[in-house]
């Protein structure tokens, strides 16, 4: 079977400093994967390249088996592949309901639509609703989105995200800055998404990630270190040695937040 | 084909005039992102100066008294509008503060001068013609060539080798990191603002005889101004020069062959350009900021 | 209707709770009110006052034009002043050369606001923020100049001799009463048109598009072509309030699409509230007050103190007067700087 996404020698530079190596990835259909590394790793350069906010220096990237390196990413996220952002990246000044809207309504092909008030299109409307309610956010559809609290703002998230019918979700940290009671509720949530959803996560805290995840790919100076099951990546020597050894040195960094 | 070299002479003197007046434009917008509306009216301040110390009465030491007045007077109005726009954080207030500034500047100088145009003399000595290949030339056009030239040169020498010059790059390429750095970025700022509108007055001095002084100048030189900082590349002293020097020609020709649609080529040229160059032939910053 | 960016009575409860629903009644009602009170002003006003009316609604029109794109999808412009000039001289050279008929005058200024929009805009819709305020300003100002040098619509002097409108082959509206009521009638009826689609899910991507346009593209949306779209509908409202200008002044120059004529426009919005649609045509209504009614009294400053207004409302009101609006656009632009990705 064809890999949802699959990444070959996939590389991305700035000048001389190669921020993203050679890096071969493959995630199935329906794989939760998580994308772990430390600090420098090359973890978010990489993720923005798949997405299509960065180009990529060399390499491929195959979406279902389609070549999509050359796509713009308004065009990677039609075909299906929907990213969030480290820090929320929402309509601040627009109501919770309209935020989600705006995805639905791309889905449904009625995003320039002026004929109408939106809130007759009743379909495009009742869905956003419908993914408000899975997230636990249906009691604030009126508010804007700048109201919300940090947590909320990711929950809101996640209903954009699946809003937009996604094949492939990309979470680039969700986490981070979370209380821990926020996390739990948040990565409640995500094992609630749906079986055949492929979920693709780059994550700091590693309980999130040995909890979620089936399989751990491991980043390090912008090349693959391990790929495989959790049990076997908390095994690896290697690892242990170039990241979790770290973990120290990690905790330190975490808050600082830069190109992960 | 000496009317082409008219032609061409004419687009040098208005190619100078621009670029001493997009100069302060470019440098403005460059290091703060700040869109100087009042630009144009600053202009017309010179040019004013010169029409109550000028006027008709035609002699070297009025002129060059006119200009000193002028940069001086521009150097203040710089200076204040610097002040006002860094009162407030964002940029399209900025912009709507000096849309306001240039309202009320444009005000006060018709209800001082009127709505006459008024020409302004040529200094005596200068204000002959002299005889280029064939076809009699006004020498004065010449010397604002010259005056472009010179200038070129010392804004030139004075952006790119001196130490000044290289923080004002610097600021253009990379204000935080600027600031960050622990430079105190706002003394080179107002600094900046208020040559580069001394820089725009004197312009408006210079162009009196060729232009003279009556209200909507301030508009059209102003689009002109924009014009050339949007062809040249935000921020970067060479593309103001090779756009100031482009638009002037594409101005004249303009005016030579097609007056009626002269607004027009200018339009054209800058579609064009931008058509081609998003960010202008010789941008200072790999990508035009929001 | 009052607030174009709240959505307005939600589907899910109109039908359940009443409560949810009188907000929407009330608007309805102080909409009708308001559009029954400007028909009523010519049975008890002058005709000076109402041709001075007349051109606050021609005007307003333009400035729903503005609102659209600065206020609705974060685009500040200087430009819209030459669509509202080239829906003015469309509007006279039909009425000169072709036909009184008033609607269509109208159309015809619609229609070439909106061509001219589409000719020129996608030069300013690939650029933001103050970048786009820049290259309108050229725009406008290039489109201000031919208008001055082109000897065909009368150069520097304009176009005089428009004979009167004319309704449904009726004889010619030369009482300002008449002129009144029909530019108010297109007046509510673009009102209405732009109000429709600041709410329809156009309103809402355009929204997003000013809130944070890079999480539009991550969507799968493609900004630059939505940003065009909403150039070209601003471009026909103000071809259509320039057709309205001119119907009542029944006269042209370059002047009534300068420089002057777009920052007033923008200042209506920013004194109005970007973002709704009410305030900025109240913004209109009072700039005009002051350019042109109260000029006279205070000796023909009336720049002057729409410079001073200008100055005062960015140092000391910059959320607008109309409430707190005025604070998208800023925040939106804030958050782009902070946050470029």
């Amino acid at each position: 079977m064809t890999p949802l996404l699959e990444l070959r020698g996939l590389t991305r530079s700035y000048g001389s400093l190669t921020a993203v190596d050679q890096v071969d990835l493959a995630i199935t259909r329906g794989e939760r994967h998580a994308l772990i590394g430390p600090n420098g790793a090359g973890k978010s350069t990489l993720f923005a390249t798949v997405a299509g906010t960065l180009r990529a220096s060399g390499g491929s990237i195959l979406l279902n088996g389609q070549d999509v390196t050359a796509l713009p990413e308004a065009e990677r996220a039609r075909r299906g592949m929907v990213r969030t952002y480290q820090h929320s990246s929402l309509f601040l000044d627009c109501s919770v309901l309209d935020n989600v809207a705006l995805a639905v309504q791309r889905v449904h092909r009625v995003a320039h639509r002026c004929d109408r008030a939106a809130r007759r299109f009743r379909r495009t409307e009742a869905e956003a609703r419908r993914h408000l309610d899975s997230v636990g956010l249906s009691g604030r559809t009126r508010d804007k989105a700048a109201a919300l609290s940090h947590g909320e703002r990711r929950q809101l998230e996640v209903a954009m995200v699946l809003a937009a019918e996604p094949a492939l979700v990309m979470f680039d940290e969700p986490t981070a800055g979370m209380s821990a009671a926020e996390t739990e509720r948040f990565v409640a949530l995500l094992e609630r998404l749906p079986e055949e959803l492929t979920v693709l996560v780059v994550e700091h805290d590693l309980d999130v990630v040995f909890r979620l995840a089936r399989r751990v790919t491991v980043l390090h100076l912008g090349r693959v270190l391990a790929s495989g099951p959790p049990q076997e990546i908390r095994a690896d020597e290697e690892v242990r040695r170039a990241y979790l050894g770290a973990a120290r040195t990690e905790d330190l960094f975490t808050e600082a937040g830069g190109p992960g | 084909m000496t009317t082409y070299l008219v032609s061409v002479l004419n687009g040098l003197a208005m190619g100078s005039l621009l670029f001493a007046i997009a100069l302060g434009l470019s440098l403005v917008f460059g290091m703060m992102d700040v869109l100087n509306l009042a630009h144009g009216a600053v202009y017309l301040v010179g040019a004013y100066v010169a029409v109550a110390l000028v006027g008709d009465g035609a002699g070297v030491a009025p002129f060059v008294l006119s200009v000193l007045a002028a940069a001086v007077a521009g150097a203040l109005l710089g200076g204040l509008l610097a002040t006002l726009t860094r009162a407030t954080p964002h940029h399209l207030d900025q912009a709507l503060l000096t849309l306001g500034v240039a309202l009320v500047v444009a005000e006060v100088l018709s209800a001082a001068f009127g709505n006459d145009v008024h020409s302004i003399a040529a200094p005596a000595p200068v204000g002959g013609g002299v005889t280029v290949l064939g076809e009699t030339y006004p020498v004065y056009r010449l010397l604002v060539i010259g005056f472009g030239a010179v200038l070129a040169v010392a804004v030139y020498v004075l952006v790119e080798r001196s130490p000044l010059g290289s923080l004002i790059r610097a600021t253009v390429a990379d204000r935080a990191m600027v600031a960050a750095l622990g430079v105190n970025t706002g003394r080179v700022l107002v600094g900046v603002f208020a040559a580069g509108a001394a820089l725009a007055a004197v312009g408006g001095v210079l162009a009196g005889p060729i232009l003279g002084a009556q209200p909507g100048l301030d508009e059209k030189v102003l689009l002109l101004a924009l014009v050339v900082v949007v062809i040249g590349g935000l921020g970067s002293v060479r593309g103001a020069l090779l756009g100031a020097v482009l638009i002037g020609q594409v101005q004249a020709l303009g005016t030579a062959l097609l007056p009626e649609y002269a607004p027009f080529l200018v339009f054209a040229a800058m579609a064009l350009v931008l058509l081609l160059r998003p960010a202008g032939l010789l941008p200072a910053r790999s990508a035009v900021h929001a | 209707m009052l607030d174009g960016t709240t959505p307005a009575v939600e589907p899910l409860r109109t039908g359940t709770a009443d409560g949810a629903d009188r907000p929407g009644r009330r608007r309805a009602v102080v909409t009708v009110a308001v559009v029954a009170l400007l028909a009523a002003t010519p049975l008890f006003l002058g005709p000076y006052p109402v041709t001075a009316m007349t051109r606050m609604l021609a005007f307003a029109v333009l400035v729903l034009g503005v609102d659209l794109l600065t206020g609705v999808t974060g685009l500040p412009s200087l430009g819209q002043a030459a669509y509202f000039g080239v829906g003015a001289y469309t509007a006279v050279l039909i009425g000169i050369h072709l036909t009184p008929d008033a609607m269509v005058q109208a159309l015809g200024g619609l229609v070439m606001g909106l061509v001219a929009a589409a000719v020129t805009g996608w030069v300013a819709v690939r650029a933001r923020g103050i970048v786009f305020l820049m290259l309108t300003l050229a725009i406008g100002e290039s489109v201000h100049q031919l208008a001055g040098t082109w000897s065909t619509v009368g150069g520097s002097n304009g176009l005089a001799g428009m004979p009167p409108i004319s309704l449904f082959g009726g004889p010619p509206l030369t009482a300002a009463g008449f002129v009144y009521w029909w530019v108010l009638a297109v007046a509510v009826l673009v009102f209405a048109g732009v109000a429709l689609v600041v709410r329809s899910p156009y309103g809402r991507t355009l929204r997003g598009i000013r809130d944070n346009e890079a999480r539009m593209r991550a969507l799968g949306y493609r900004p630059a072509l939505a940003r065009y779209g909403v150039f070209c509908l601003a471009g026909a409202v103000a071809g259509a309030g320039g057709a309205l200008w001119a119907q009542q002044a029944r006269f042209v120059s370059p002047g009534d699409m300068g420089f002057e004529v777009a920052a007033l426009a923008l200042l209506s919005v920013v004194v109005g509230g970007p973002g709704s649609l009410w305030g900025p045509c109240l913004g209109a209504a009072l700039v005009l007050l002051v350019r042109d009614n109260l000029s006279p009294s205070i000796g023909g400053h009336g720049p002057l103190v729409l410079g001073t207004v200008f100055i005062a409302v960015v140092l000391l009101a910059p959320r607008g007067l109309a409430g707190l609006t005025g604070a998208r656009i800023l925040a939106a632009a804030r958050r782009r700087k902070e946050n470029p990705s």
